[in-house]
């Protein structure tokens, strides 16, 4: 009998929690691409779906980005930081930033990465208002979400957005220079434990269980999906072109071959091995009872410490599984969910 | 009955290996072999002329703690300070955010991979990473190797450690080998903060693992024959945790070896440290590497199968033609550059480009090469026939084989 390295661990289980209960706070520092010039707008309203150009100075939006099939490349957030500069936070700058340079042709714009240059820090969860307000010198009680602008802590200039990926109401990201990191990082390691919580050290908390149980992807979810199939189609804007509308408006008109489902292991053995794609591979298959015919893969199996329960995602064919549904994953009993466990 | 067709490799397979008319080696005699039994192919020799070079590495060192941990030490320095000034961070899926050496694993489980280890990531954490593999076709090379790798995967690990904010550093451990007779190899990499253990010198690397409760082990029914590049359901792509995407096309020219890598460093590195002199380690290689050779072609239904598989047609007798083809078969498969001096019944001679048959720049690879062809050839052709260099230009590996009598062979 093995362990289940989610369930039976203490040490995520308390850093989940800080987050879900009090607050809890992490280096988050993602790949940063920077777009500026007079067409920088239209043209990451070009590479993106999503309405980009009408994006105010100072909001965020997060967007899918698609290639000529219109299978999602990259999701990120998009800031806009001044008129004609924007920020896009990756996890896949290696790709993005050819990307935007094959694509680049017709607009004056220029893109570097910045990604060495800034840190971020996450602070997330119900008392990170009060650790930021306690922290910022202009506070941040009246900042809205995906929303951002300057300010000091501790003594460094710094930029904080209202966001996150957890699904916390508040929630806040502390972009400060590299040379500062350290001034930044011990003053909200203070305020973040004087209020009871603590830094979230474990890279499968702040990226797989917390924002799983919210129902976000992480980049590995969506590889070789559509938005259709992921639920991501939903602020796509269609009054504009933009690459991998074609074969967007194709598949919007055939509907989506595929989709997301949640859900959750209820075998009492939880010695279960359900392989997830998660960690590389192929990911489990799904069959439906005695079909032969295979519906599905296992794209991701965490748990919820919310919940007190196993759960993941599963890309499956359109309409083949439905909520409630019962069956055996690998041998072990599951049911199909919705996809967000803090509901 | 069902209608259901298997997995097949893609056409397009290869495509960017570098062949000219098909995405396959081609004998002498037209006898194609596909790109995917190419990289095999050229894997598993490489496996068995790297376990010969072991025996000579054993013969070097006799005493298995030091052997192991000089070779432990070695793979660890060479691979930490390749990571320090080849650094790929971007290449392997790590993210700015992911600090400590938990990183490492993710190196790892992409070289494993490309190297047709194939099996899958069990665990991917900041205090813990686990790595299960069904195939190695490194397994006969000798449970000192399994220790070296786990410690290059170290160096490697620490290299990206370096890159990054403070975080949590991991111990790797392989706690099972195929090469010690495990049905997997499994590599448990743990912090010592959450999983405390004691110290361990670099060759101890073998665990037991602290948190061997959370393991999870493959039944054989599960267990994979191939990497992701080579199977439908991952759509012949290899994917990590983390978004990395590779297909098979580049596979065959990153190949290295157990040799390359490992076993002809440490070789040298003996010879540094003064446990033999090189006149000596090169007399050791030749001897053991020959005998390898030998061993392939002992038995008359060796010869068979090889002319089978090359495609020899019956007109051709035993003469050198035999080891040119598979020498050629296997330069082919390496992506290894070569030209056809001379291909009769007399005399067959290479011009081989030595850059390409040093894998990874160890240049002693082809002299462990040139040892294992000359023995080869006393079996698959007769005694009477021997490999040797002569005239190389520069850069190049000129090789005959023809008749040769020498009184103190």
């Amino acid at each position: 009998m093995y362990k289940n390295i989610f369930k039976d661990d203490e040490w995520k289980r308390s850093e989940h929690m800080a987050v879900r209960e009090c607050v809890g706070y992490y280096l988050f520092t993602h790949q940063l691409m920077e777009v500026s010039g007079p067409d920088a707008g239209r043209f990451l309203d070009y590479v993106c779906p999503n309405d980009i150009a009408s994006l105010e100075v100072g909001r965020d939006r997060y967007t899918t980005i698609l290639n000529e099939e219109g299978e999602i490349v990259d999701d990120v957030v998009v800031m806009r930081l001044e008129e004609e500069k924007y920020w896009v936070s990756t996890l896949y700058a290696t790709k993005i930033d050819d990307w935007f340079y094959f694509h680049s042709d017709g607009f004056d714009i220029d893109t570097c990465e910045v990604t060495e240059d800034w840190h971020m820090f996450s602070v997330q969860g119900p008392k990170s208002k009060d650790v930021l307000n306690a922290l910022a010198a202009n506070g941040v009680e009246d900042l809205k979400f995906f929303r951002h602008r300057p300010d000091t802590l501790a003594g460094k200039d710094v930029l904080i957005n209202r966001g996150g990926f957890t699904g916390e109401k508040f929630g806040y990201e502390v972009y400060c220079a590299a040379d500062d990191a350290d001034d930044v990082q011990d003053a909200i390691d203070r305020a973040v434990k004087e209020a009871g919580g603590k830094e979230v050290t474990e890279f499968q908390v702040f990226a797989w269980t917390l924002p799983t149980e919210a129902g976000f992807y992480y980049m590995r979810d969506l590889n070789r999906t559509n938005p259709f199939e992921v639920g991501l189609e939903k602020n796509i804007n269609w009054d504009k072109d933009f690459i991998g509308k074609e074969a967007l408006l194709k598949i919007k008109e055939n509907g989506p071959a595929r989709e997301m489902v949640g859900f959750e292991v209820c075998d009492e053995n939880q010695d279960f091995y359900i392989r997830a794609k998660q960690y590389g591979g192929p990911g489990e298959p799904v069959f439906i009872d005695s079909e032969e015919e295979e519906v599905g893969r296992v794209s991701k199996l965490v748990y919820s410490y919310v919940k007190n329960v196993n759960n993941g995602y599963i890309l499956a064919k359109k309409d083949a599984l439905h909520i409630g549904d019962r069956l055996k994953i690998h041998g072990y009993d599951c049911v199909i969910t919705g996809k967000n466990w803090l509901k | 009955m069902t209608k259901k067709i298997d997995g097949r490799i893609p056409a397009d397979s290869g495509n960017d290996a570098g062949f000219t008319q098909y995405n396959a080696v081609q004998s002498p005699w037209n006898k194609l072999m596909s790109y995917q039994d190419a990289l095999h192919y050229a894997s598993r020799f490489e496996a068995v002329l790297s376990a010969a070079v072991a025996q000579a590495y054993r013969i070097i060192i006799p005493d298995y703690a030091t052997r192991a941990s000089e070779m432990c030490k070695e793979a660890y320095g060479r691979l930490y300070y390749t990571g320090i000034n080849y650094p790929g961070d971007d290449g392997f899926g790590i993210h700015p955010f992911m600090c400590g050496s938990y990183p490492g694993a993710l190196i790892g489980d992409k070289g494993d991979d490309a190297l047709l280890m194939c099996g899958r990531c069990q665990d991917f954490g900041t205090y813990r990473c686990e790595k299960e593999l069904d195939v190695c076709d490194w397994d006969i090379c000798g449970s000192e190797l399994c220790r070296a790798t786990t410690m290059s995967l170290q160096g490697q690990a620490d290299a990206t450690e370096s890159r990054h904010r403070k975080g949590k550093k991991l111990d790797y451990l392989m706690v099972e080998a195929k090469g010690c007779g495990d049905r997997h190899c499994r590599i448990i990499a743990e912090s010592r903060e959450k999983y405390p253990a004691p110290e361990h010198e670099l060759w101890q690397s073998f665990g037991p693992a602290v948190s061997d409760e959370y393991k999870k082990y493959t039944e054989e029914e599960d267990t994979v024959e191939e990497s992701m590049m080579f199977r439908e359901e991952c759509g012949y792509r290899f994917v990590n945790g983390t978004n990395t995407e590779t297909d098979s096309s580049n596979q065959m020219v990153n190949l290295s070896t157990a040799a390359s890598l490992y076993l002809l460093p440490a070789i040298d590195n003996a010879v540094k440290l003064g446990y033999t002199t090189a006149e000596n380690a090169e007399w050791i290689k030749k001897c053991v590497l020959e005998a390898a050779g030998k061993a392939m072609f002992g038995e008359r239904y060796a010869i068979r199968a090889c002319r089978e598989w090359l495609g020899v047609p019956n007109s051709i007798g035993e003469d050198g033609r035999l080891l040119g083809g598979v020498i050629e078969m296997l330069l082919q498969s390496l992506v290894c550059h070569y030209e056809i001096e001379a291909f009769n019944k007399d005399e067959v001679i290479y011009v081989i480009n030595r850059g390409d048959l040093a894998i990874t720049g160890t240049q002693s690879l082809c002299e462990a090469h040139l040892y294992m062809w000359q023995g080869m050839v006393k079996t698959l052709v007769n005694a009477q026939w021997s490999v040797w260099e002569e005239d190389s230009p520069k850069g190049k590996m000129r090789i005959k084989i023809a008749k040769k009598i020498d009184k103190f062979m």
